[in-house]
């Protein structure tokens, strides 16, 4: 089976983004807040309408654009477990406008939100198959969801690893679940920093060189990864090597956005719309995309 | 009166058949500014309607594709609200020609396609479209008939126009122009041959008459497979301005930007406006890494966008309608035709033929 | 709806656009397809730059000082407060201690009224404009040699010429339409010979490169001079021009042979300048900040225009500000009256004196940069600055401000709380050029009517009423009319005879006459460079594409800030390796004067021996640099080839 990225039930929404709500935002208030490092910080939402927020599915790999009022809007990933239907979490890096003044907002502050926008990671396509997740940095929150999820369908998967790299100890995000999941049997968690620190005592060095550690099985196997570029570059290479095809090695791009619904074009890649075809795209989608220079 | 009827409007009820149909709905048309300028713009009465144009410079899209367009207002604070525009009036763009007619049926398809934008649909759903025929091209730098999209359009009008002397032919191309036309209706008789014929002869004249020409077949294939070499779209890009006027006036352009706008009493305004490709900041990210860093990437971008199969087949056309503004409005010499003609004259020097194999018999 | 069109208020091109007002915002907007100018086409500036100009944090009312924080105030509270403190000062400390600094952003309407209040209604012969820091240098030099302080020639000309040099001018980021007609010469088969130390956009048009060393382009102008002369490379009719043997006499102590290592050209690139030059008239010579701001500007002016003259061709100087020109024939300069004649002219002074019913002064006041300094020193006791954020543009921001907040009296007519604004007394509220009529005077001459589009935002008022106001609380009359002070402009300044509103009506406007004027060659000496060891590089200060003035609008418009995010300097890869500098990281950039830090680029665009420094937003720009002495010859402040050093910042 040729994998390939797959496609919402509900691409956008229940109600929201549906006709002429397209472009207004739903209001959401900030229920708590977690500091995952210095520049990060976990966002716990809940939506204002209730009616709406029952209505209101998502899946694994989706994003919402996030207003904070008075700033504007930015593209962030879901960072929960889909199965939560009470609320959802966004982790967001204070890296401009928008994010920096979300980073201000105290609890119970409200913002708004577009969504959910996107494309999933293919999580029924793979069903049966050894999972492995690379990620880096920042890059562990959008495939969060994808863990959680697998981990709640745990039978439903073979063997399933993590490979997590960070510039240091301090700047991990989800450091508690981070700390649960390397209790479990049934889930291979191995974590690698750049520059360590006095308590670290784990891997140092780029997250590649964690991969002769994992024992999977390439024929059956699909990789999750997302990271900055650089990351995704060497690790698909090093993925090839093991064995991997190229449309077993599935990613979340990362592109400028504005809109998130395929119309202002900031995110297109040739002839592709990274907020509507993706952000999930396989290796092999990628290769299509010349400007990649894959 | 239905699609597909053809009627004959005299010229001397022309101005009484607008002014119906103003009775109803703004007219928007071609008006005479200082100087001999000509722009589109909200027009009081047809009198005011200039049909023979030239030169205009800033395309009727801004009609449904406003330069600067409020989105909706909130308020800030412990009670956020948000409050949606009203929405826009019912408009007729009159002696539009049938390259922005062509660009307006792409942008109509293209904010439509998988989801709708409510602008936009908002905006075209109410806006009928009485076009015009160039009997000759109006302007040097016009190349539509490279870009099948005029200078007289078979299909996707509401109604078309042309000028056979002392009256117009009168298509009905849509329901919208057929609904229309019922306000004036009484003021039509229906065509018969002569009229026909005389169109046709018109026709044919005008496809010789034009001066530029962009012939575009290699230019898409090159294009399309990524074989121009980074070098030429490099020479491409060190003469480029950066001022964005290629995609501000090209009517088939579509890319805005989104901001939040402060106002004086302190609510906010999420406001879009026209946005380029060719701004380096269109595809800057937060962390300041840029996909496009170079003036050669953001011009094949513009060129991918305008002539690649890929494009063509999702949007059912090339980005292209050939009104010739990208000509007029470029301060170097990036416009369609020239860079066109470049590639493929580029493509010369790189473009090796294959030795014949020395076993070949 | 669109009406009338208008003239662009950003550089000195002078497009006319159309702007379609939405309430207080713009709701589109677009270039003129006839206009002589815009041809149908704008600049980045004008194509993204105007909402800029309508941000929500304009300045709505007047504002005065109270303790440590401005307060809104009526009107009437504002001029009150500025009608009794100039009245104070005056009668304390004389008509003198009062300064008044223009702007070649405001009308030529509202320049000529600002020169009228200083020398009428307050009486002081200081009044001067922004174009102290940067062209004014250009004016005495011009006056002198090719007898006009203006361009020679319209931008058709320039499209049409058969070869031009280009030195120190970044045309092709920050004058658009001159680029572009440069281009479109160079199709036809223009030579370009530009000279610039850094490689810059204009390198695809250029048949001939040079890179100076900065600051040293007065060695290779006079061997570019004697080349011309000693080869027989000038026109037959060059010999008739006054001053031709003194030109000729003053330059036998160039020497070729050691030109590279002086001045970074060589003999034989300065040999085929000349023949280019020499063999494709008619020539256009150009030259932009990077002359202007230089120290002995005013030589490599003369030097220029000597070209010029000697190969029977023209000369464009390179003004940025939309009414650089307007401001400079309108008289906004201490050492002129209006009409650009020298105070010194007794003729021309008595005639003003009885236009205007009022006693001048036969010798300059201060100029801009000295009466800053004059602020440190108590002997300017109050400061009236219209449409400039001085403190940005002067030299060394820190000494200024230091030297305005001695100040018993700073009022600052702005658009914006700029950082001159913040440390004013009083602040009025102006509005912009889309605001108000009157008249800009673009590049070529050419004097356009400008045409109010919006109600004047919040309680805004344009400079022209704020003079009036203000007049007529000290008791004099100045008409706050712009068609009224037009016709008092074309009545008294020879030049501007013909403009009209009412012909402007009809006629997008001409070039003002330049027939009857007196070309003379100046001869040129060579000018000692001193070295400092402590400083050894050059600084290459420039403007990038979407930077303008001190970027008090770009930097309030989304799209230009954005692409522009952050600020940097280049070096050359060798210079930077050999001082032990890495890219990405941040320098600092330090001379006598002043310091600033940067993020470090390396660049081959940027020869060895130079930093390459960018203005940026927010004051962030290498004026911080510069001396607050000006040059002695050109009475300007020094902003090029300063002496700098770099190092790795702590």
């Amino acid at each position: 089976m040729v994998l390939t990225a797959s496609r919402p039930a509900n691409m956008w929404g229940v109600t929201i983004g549906a006709g002429d709500r397209l472009y207004l935002p739903q209001i959401a208030i900030i229920e708590d807040i977690i500091d995952e490092t210095p520049d990060t910080k976990t966002f716990k939402l809940r939506f204002e309408d209730e009616e709406f927020a029952k209505a209101f599915k998502w899946e694994p790999g989706q994003f919402v654009e996030l207003t904070v009022f008075g700033a504007g809007e930015a593209p962030i990933g879901f960072a929960s477990s889909p199965l939560e239907k009470s609320f959802f979490e966004l982790t967001v890096v204070n890296r401009g406008k928008v994010t920096g003044a979300m980073h201000l907002l105290p609890k119970g502050a409200k913002v708004g939100i577009r969504g959910p926008l996107g494309n999933c990671w293919p999580l029924e396509q793979i069903k049966g198959m050894d999972v492995l997740v690379i990620s880096g940095g920042c890059g562990l929150a959008p495939l969060r969801p994808a863990i959680l999820y697998i981990l709640a369908n745990r039978n439903d998967y073979g063997e399933f690893w993590l490979l997590y790299g960070a510039r240091t100890p301090a700047d991990r995000d989800f450091k508690y679940d981070l700390a649960e999941w390397a209790k479990r049997d049934d889930f291979h968690v191995l974590e690698t920093v750049d520059v360590g620190d006095e308590s670290w005592t784990g891997n140092v060095g780029v997250v590649t060189t964690l991969l002769p550690h994992v024992k999977i099985n390439p024929a059956n196997a699909v990789a999750l990864t997302c990271g900055p570029p650089i990351m995704i570059k060497f690790t698909t290479i090093e993925l090839m090597k093991m064995g991997f095809s190229e449309d077993r090695v599935v990613t979340s791009l990362e592109r400028y956005m504005k809109c998130g619904v395929g119309k202002c074009g900031h995110c297109c890649i040739n002839h592709v719309y990274i907020c509507t075809e993706g952000p999930v795209f396989t290796y092999a989608d990628m290769k299509k995309l010349p400007e990649l220079g894959l | 009166m239905k699609v597909g009827d053809t009627y004959i409007l005299a010229k001397t009820d022309l101005p009484m058949f607008f002014a119906a149909i103003g009775h109803e709905m703004r007219l928007i048309a071609p008006r005479a500014f200082f100087g001999g300028d000509v722009i589109f713009d909200i027009v009081e009465s047809p009198k005011e309607i200039v049909w023979n144009y030239g030169h205009d410079i800033y395309p009727p899209k801004r009609f449904l594709l406003p330069h600067y367009e409020d989105m909706f207002r909130y308020t800030t604070g412990d009670d956020v609200r948000i409050e949606p525009l009203p929405a826009p009036p019912k408009q007729a763009i009159v002696g539009i020609r049938s390259c922005d007619v062509s660009a307006i049926r792409f942008q109509e398809r293209f904010f439509g396609d998988q989801i709708d934008d409510p602008y936009y649909r908002a905006r075209s759903e109410n806006t009928v479209l009485f076009s015009i025929v160039c009997n000759k091209p109006p302007k040097r730098e016009c190349f539509c008939i490279c870009c099948d999209s005029g200078p007289y359009l078979e299909s996707g009008f509401d109604v078309q126009l042309t000028d056979l002397g002392d009256r117009y032919l009168y298509e009905i191309g849509s329901e919208k122009g057929e609904q229309a036309t019922q306000l004036g209706a009484f003021m039509l008789k229906p065509a018969e041959p002569k009229d026909t014929a005389e169109r046709k002869r018109i026709e044919l004249q005008a496809d010789s008459l034009f001066q530029t020409v962009a012939y575009m077949a290699k230019a898409i294939m090159f294009v399309s497979e990524d074989q121009v070499p980074a070098q030429v779209w490099e020479e491409l890009g060190s003469t480029c301005f950066r001022c964005g006027a290629c995609t501000n006036l090209c009517p088939v352009c579509t890319c805005f930007t989104v901001e939040d706008r402060p106002e004086p009493n302190g609510c906010f305004t999420r406001c879009r406006s026209w946005d380029s490709c060719q701004f380096s900041g269109f595809t800057r990210e937060a962390s300041g890494h840029n996909p496009r860093p170079t003036f050669g990437t953001r011009v094949q971008r513009r060129f991918y966008h305008k002539a690649s199969y890929q494009y063509i087949l999702r949007d059912g056309r090339h980005g292209c309608v050939g009104c010739g503004r990208c000509v007029s409005a470029c301060l170097t010499k990036l416009d369609l035709p020239s860079v066109v003609k470049r590639i493929r004259r580029a493509m010369h020097k790189y473009l090796q033929p294959q030795p014949a194999s020395p076993n070949s018999s | 709806m669109v009406d009338k069109p208008t003239i662009c208020g950003f550089c000195s091109c002078g497009c006319a656009l159309y702007v379609e007002p939405a309430g207080s915002r713009v709701a589109a907007l677009c270039p003129s397809t006839n206009h002589p100018v815009s041809t149908g086409r704008l600049c980045f500036k004008g194509w993204n730059a105007i909402p800029g100009l309508m941000g929500a944090d304009r300045l709505r009312a007047p504002l005065i000082r109270k303790g440590e924080s401005l307060e809104s105030v009526s009107w009437d509270e504002a001029l009150s407060y500025a009608a009794s403190n100039l009245k104070r000062i005056i009668s304390t400390s004389g008509s003198n201690s009062v300064g008044v600094i223009g702007s070649g952003k405001l009308t030529n309407e509202e320049c000529y009224s600002l020169v009228k209040f200083a020398r009428q209604v307050i009486g002081t012969p200081n009044i001067d404009g922004t174009s102290r820091f940067y062209d004014a240098s250009m004016v005495p030099a011009l006056l002198e040699t090719i007898g006009l302080a203006a361009s020679q020639v319209d931008l058709d000309s320039v499209a049409r010429a058969g070869s031009m040099l280009v030195v120190g001018a970044n045309v092709m980021e920050q004058l658009a339409h001159v680029g572009s007609r440069i281009q479109d010469a160079v199709e036809f088969g223009c030579k370009v010979v530009a000279a610039d130390p850094r490689v810059s956009r204009i390198a695809p048009q250029a048949s001939l490169f040079l890179h100076p060393i900065p600051g040293a382009d007065l060695i290779w102008l006079r061997a570019l001079l004697k080349t011309i002369i000693d080869n027989g490379l000038y026109v037959e009719t060059a010999t008739e021009i006054a001053g031709f043997n003194d030109l000729r006499d003053s330059l036998k102590d160039v020497s070729v042979k050691q030109l590279v290592g002086e001045c970074g050209v060589d003999a034989e690139e300065v040999r085929q300048a000349a023949e280019i030059l020499s063999n494709n008239p008619p020539v256009v010579v150009m030259f932009g900040l990077g002359v202007l701001q230089q120290a002995g500007a005013s030589d490599l002016v003369k030097a220029l225009a000597n070209v010029a003259m000697l190969l029977g061709g023209s000369v464009m100087p390179l003004r940025g500000q939309n009414n650089a020109q307007g401001a400079c024939d309108m008289g906004l300069a201490t050492e002129y009256l209006p009409g650009c004649v020298p105070i010194s002219d007794e003729q021309a002074r008595q005639r003003w004196e009885s236009v205007w019913n009022c006693k001048l002064t036969e010798t300059p006041g201060m100029n801009a940069a000295e009466m800053i300094r004059a602020c440190a020193s108590g002997d300017i006791k109050a400061l009236m600055v219209f449409g400039d954020n001085l403190v940005l543009s002067a030299p060394n921001s820190e000494s200024a401000v230091a030297a305005l907040e001695k100040l018993e009296f700073l009022v600052v007519s702005e658009l914006y709380l700029t950082e001159t604004a913040q440390i004013a007394n009083l602040v009025l509220p102006a509005c912009s050029f889309l605001e108000k009529d009157g008249t800009f005077t673009n590049i070529e001459r050419r004097v356009q009517r400008v045409r109010k589009i919006f109600e004047p935002i919040g309680d805004s008022k344009s400079d022209l009423a704020i003079i009036s106001l203000i007049s007529r609380l000290l008791g004099f009359e100045l008409s706050d009319d712009p068609e009224t002070v037009t016709r008092e402009i074309s009545l008294n300044i020879p030049q501007y005879s013909e403009v009209s509103y009412l012909s402007l009506e009809s006629d997008w406007g001409k070039p003002w006459p330049i027939d009857g004027v007196k070309a003379a060659m100046c001869p040129v000496e060579s000018i000692l460079q001193a070295e400092d060891p402590d400083y050894p590089l050059r600084l290459i200060s420039s403007r990038i594409h979407y930077h303008q003035q001190t970027g008090t609008i770009c930097a309030r418009t989304s799209i230009l800030a954005r692409e522009y995010p952050e600020s940097f300097a280049e070096m050359n890869e060798r210079e930077a390796e050999k001082r032990g500098l890495k890219a990405g990281r941040h320098v600092t950039i330090s001379s006598k004067f002043g310091s600033l830090t940067r993020m470090l680029i390396l660049s081959d665009a940027v020869p060895e021996g130079c930093v390459h420094v960018p203005h940026f937003f927010g004051g962030d720009s290498s004026n911080m640099l510069a001396s607050q002495e000006c040059d002695s010859k050109s009475k300007t402040p020094v902003y090029k080839a300063i002496a700098v050093k770099v190092e790795a910042a702590k």
